[in-house]
């Protein structure tokens, strides 16, 4: 398959190059030979002008001629065209939505990304549609463009080749933002590809270092939530201020890393006050990179709970912060800070109403954007009706951060 | 200057009781109809001109330079809007083809004086709408001038008073081609038959068919947009059931001829002009004149050559990709011919032959680049890039501009009876050419890097091409200022001119200058063919 894929781009640069050769050459003997002429037969050496009104065989053989080179012309061209059209069966398929003014890609397993991630020397296929107007989908190192139609299905494919990352330009017009309307092809080694692809998806639901509690048990007996088990819970534990009994002694220290690496492999030592010596040590059994992921999950457990975070991966998944900002700025539509519980003025059925951007508006206005519309802004957004319940709840989550 | 006092020029005998501004609002002399169209599409022009230079002035940095992207979108809509409908497409035809078309035929005027009067009112009403649009509703139409739907159903701008005055500036372009073309079948002087017709005369023939049969298809085109806009019908938007694709279809079916009613005229200009300055014979009478023909025709079947990247299918690219090359015949037949002509001519490189030579070197480079357009597998690269923007304007400024400008210099002094300064002329010219090719020659470069058109704000790696192409449009600005000074201070104090300034052999050179109301002091002679000079020579 691969050197169909150089073919595509090399076929494409193949008839760049006749054609532009050829024009090159034209434009150049009409240019020298009319100030030739202009030289030759300025009236100051020529005073007495021939009497021609044409030549037939000339006139023939400048017809006949840029017949042949244009039919070559076109030929080149339809044969780059054809190589840009026929995608390989065995093309690693992305879905591709655009929107105002954003890219969506979706794999095969569900995933989706604002950047293109792909497997190098592979050839990808886009399926692409547009949920509102025309796009058009244009990565010039690949050589190809192709219009996004809302309510049809287009597609285009190319060869991944080498690691590198290239640029991805909206062609279209598509309004206010179409200059911003950019994204990356990031083409990465099939193992980093692949570890994308799941594994960012597995942290997202279940972080890596939380398996690996499971994995060794640990969750049996220290809760995540609070709760007391057998023993402590882990949740917020890192840098917890413990007390604990060592040597017989009471003392109190904070559970930074150094402390949790040792009760994990050392329990014994230094038992928190109020729990009994019974946890067995995991020196021998857990290795010191599942130990770390556990430290580092821990550590984390904190940061991956912060409110609204994955709100915010969200809006920028979904293209929000494409017209909405987070800096109370106004780029298109009105900003997300200090969005919740905001007054707002909006035109509802042609009236004005006043009212409060509470969640039940929140949820409305992402569903159907067209029935109230913020004073001082177009009605331009498109319903966003496809969002799960579970991922607006989140999104207002996040607004709720952005006091 | 035999003659003046027996017998008054068009200025002084207006052919009605109305004096003052009314004997030029009202008139139905082709010349005064001529004249105003000239005036007000030059003032168009320079508006035009402006928010070019505006849109330079902003891409000159990336981010944000003189204004917000949203004003920006509105700028680049007029730009469009007002350089094709109101100053391009009505430029030659209407503002020379009516001057001199009816003195080449050797008639006292066009066939329906009144209908002519009719189409410029038209002309400025749709102008006064056009530039209504942006002073009225939400906000100055930002479709870009293509109207592509379904963004201008969308968008909450003035678009609908936009469309609708391209729809009356439709109708003012086909009332013109009617007129010429029943005045080219019934109004030729005896003698005058279709081949001892000046070749100006068949491109505005050819345009004048364009002009009738593709602006219907416009109008059509615009009043649908309209009526989805204001009624919601649902031609073209898909949450409705239609199809945005046709909306392409039925916007190029005009669009693309629309390009040659622009292209055609200025050939034809050049035709005439080449000659003159050759003191020759044009190399291929029929030839040319065919080639116009051909291209009219051939023109109106390649419009999908604007969609190879819109979702139609492959096969229809294949056929459309194909047709293009075809008209890519015609026209590098004229640029042969035209070249050929000068073969063992006696030439005397004045003004207007000095703009006919650039509007042949730009137009070649416009064409050949064109073909890279045609050609499928290149177009889906370059297409809607920067590479386009600069093709076109190659075509259009470089062509018809340029052909618009020979003929300012070649005809004008016949209908003011001065004459400008032919050495700042040159150096206008010079300046103009230097200008136009360092504004538009790095677009192509960073077009061929992926450098999208429409686009307020940009990557860095296109910055090098948008910097010296700014440049250039100060020194295109510089050339035109120069330019337009030069003729103004020409026309209106420059040495007075006789019958026949350049020597020309076609009829309009037989009368006074400026020609009395009907055309005509004395009998014209059209027993000469058109570029047939043995005994004419140049006035002084």
């Amino acid at each position: 398959m691969e050197n169909s894929v150089i073919d595509a781009v090399s076929k494409v640069d193949t008839a760049f190059q006749f054609i532009f050769g050829v024009s090159f050459v034209i434009l150049f003997l009409i240019t020298a030979v009319t100030i030739y002429f202009l030289f030759r037969y300025s009236s100051k050496r020529n005073p007495e002008p021939a009497d021609i009104d044409g030549n037939l065989t000339a006139e023939i053989i400048w017809t006949v001629v840029p017949i042949i080179i244009v039919g070559a012309m076109f030929w080149y061209g339809w044969t780059g065209f054809k190589a840009l059209r026929e995608a390989p069966a065995d093309s690693y398929n992305v879905k591709v939505t655009a929107r105002m003014w954003s890219w969506k890609f979706e794999y095969p397993n569900g995933k989706t990304s604002d950047k293109l991630y792909v497997p190098v020397e592979t050839p990808v296929k886009l399926d692409m549609t547009s949920v509102d107007v025309i796009h058009s989908f244009y990565v010039p190192a690949f050589r190809i463009k192709m219009d996004t139609v809302p309510g049809m299905q287009t597609y285009t494919w190319f060869m991944s080749g080498e690691p590198a990352e290239y640029d991805i330009q909206c062609a279209e017009y598509c309004g206010v933002r179409h200059s911003y309307m950019l994204s990356k092809v990031i083409v990465v080694t099939k193992d980093e590809f692949d570890k994308w692809l799941n594994g960012d998806q597995q942290a997202q639901a279940e972080p890596e270092g939380k398996a690996l509690l499971a994995k060794y048990g640990c969750a049996d007996c220290h809760s995540m939530d609070g709760s007391v088990l057998v023993g402590p819970s882990l949740k917020d534990i890192y840098n917890r201020d413990t007390v604990i009994i060592e040597n017989g002694a009471e003392k109190t220290v904070k559970a930074d890393e150094a402390y949790l690496k040792e009760a994990i492999y050392d329990p014994s030592t230094q038992i928190v006050k109020g729990y009994d010596d019974m946890m067995p040590p995991f020196k021998d059994e857990m290795p010191k990179a599942d130990l770390e992921k556990i430290i580092g999950y821990l550590k984390g457990g904190e940061k991956a709970e912060k409110p609204g975070e994955r709100g915010a991966k969200i809006a920028d998944n979904e293209g929000c912060t494409g017209c909405h900002s987070t800096d109370g700025s106004i780029i298109v539509g009105p900003s997300f800070k200090g969005l919740l519980d905001r007054p707002v003025t909006a035109l509802h059925n042609g009236k004005k109403v006043e009212l409060t951007a509470n969640i039940q508006y929140i949820i409305s206005s992402i569903k159907n954007p067209g029935e109230y519309i913020v004073e001082g802004y177009d009605e331009s957004m498109p319903p966003y009706d496809s969002l799960s319940d579970k991922d607006i709840q989140a999104l207002i989550e996040y607004f709720g951060t952005l006091r | 200057m035999e003659n003046t006092n027996a017998v008054k020029s068009f200025y002084e005998d207006s052919g009605s009781s109305r004096t003052g501004i009314m004997s030029w609002l009202f008139t139905t002399d082709h010349k005064r109809i001529g004249l105003m169209y000239m005036y007000v599409l030059l003032a168009m022009f320079v508006v035009g001109v402006c928010l070019g230079l505006a849109i330079r002035l902003e891409l000159i940095a990336p981010g944000k330079t003189i204004m917000e992207a949203q004003t920006y979108n509105a700028v680049f809509t007029l730009h469009g809007v007002i350089m094709i409908f109101i100053v391009v497409i009505p430029s030659i035809p209407a503002a020379f083809g009516n001057m001199i078309l009816p003195i080449q035929l050797g008639a006292e005027d066009v066939s329906f004086p009144r209908l002519n009067l009719l189409s410029w009112w038209l002309y400025i009403t749709g102008t006064v709408m056009a530039l209504f649009s942006l002073f009225t509703g939400q906000g100055a139409p930002d479709t870009g001038w293509t109207f592509y739907v379904p963004f201008s159903e969308f968008t909450t701008t003035n678009v609908s008073v936009a469309v609708i005055a391209v729809f009356i500036l439709g109708f003012s372009s086909i009332l013109t081609g009617i007129n010429f073309i029943t005045t080219i079948h019934r109004l030729r002087a005896p003698g005058i038959t279709w081949t001892k017709m000046p070749l100006f005369a068949w491109s505005l023939y050819a345009t004048g068919w364009i002009q009738v049969l593709a602006t219907p298809v416009l109008g059509i085109t615009v009043l649908l947009i309209f009526v989805e806009r204001v009624l919601g019908v649902g031609l073209f938007d898909p949450n409705k059931g239609g199809d945005p694709i046709l909306y392409q279809h039925l916007f190029w079916i005009y669009s693309h001829p629309a390009v040659y009613i622009m292209i055609l005229p200025a050939m034809g200009v050049v035709s005439d002009i080449i000659p003159v300055f050759a003191r020759k014979n044009i190399f291929g009478y029929k030839t040319i004149a065919v080639s116009s023909l051909m291209i009219a025709f051939a023109g109106s079947l390649v419009w999908a050559h604007h969609m190879f990247t819109s979702g139609m299918s492959d096969t229809a690219v294949l056929i459309f990709s194909l047709l293009t090359f075809v008209v890519a015949i015609p026209s590098a037949i004229k640029v042969f011919n035209w070249t050929a002509t000068l073969y063992k001519g006696s030439i005397t490189l004045e003004p207007p032959l000095l703009y006919s030579l650039g509007f042949i070197f730009l137009f070649s480079v416009g064409g050949l680049t064109g073909l890279i357009l045609g050609s499928a597998g290149t177009d889906i690269h370059v297409h809607d890039t920067y590479f386009v923007v600069s093709h076109f304007h190659y075509v259009i400024f470089g062509g018809t501009g340029f052909g618009l400008f020979a003929a300012m210099h070649y005809w004008l002094p016949k209908m003011y009876g001065r004459m400008y300064n032919k050495k700042v002329a040159k150096i206008a010219f010079a300046v103009l050419f230097v200008g136009f090719n360092l504004l538009y020659m790095p677009l192509f470069v960073i077009g061929l890097q992926g450098m999208p058109r429409r686009y307020y704000d940009y990557l860095p790696q296109y910055q090098t091409g948008h910097m010296i192409s700014t440049f250039g449009s100060w020194i295109l600005a510089l050339g035109l200022i120069i330019m337009f000074v030069n003729l103004y201070k020409g026309y209106t104090k420059g040495p007075k001119i006789g019958r026949n300034p350049w020597g020309g052999s076609t009829l309009e050179w037989q009368t006074m200058s400026p020609p009395p109301l009907l055309n005509f002091d004395r009998e014209p002679d059209t027993s000469r063919r058109p570029y047939d000079f043995k005994g004419v020579t140049p006035d002084e």
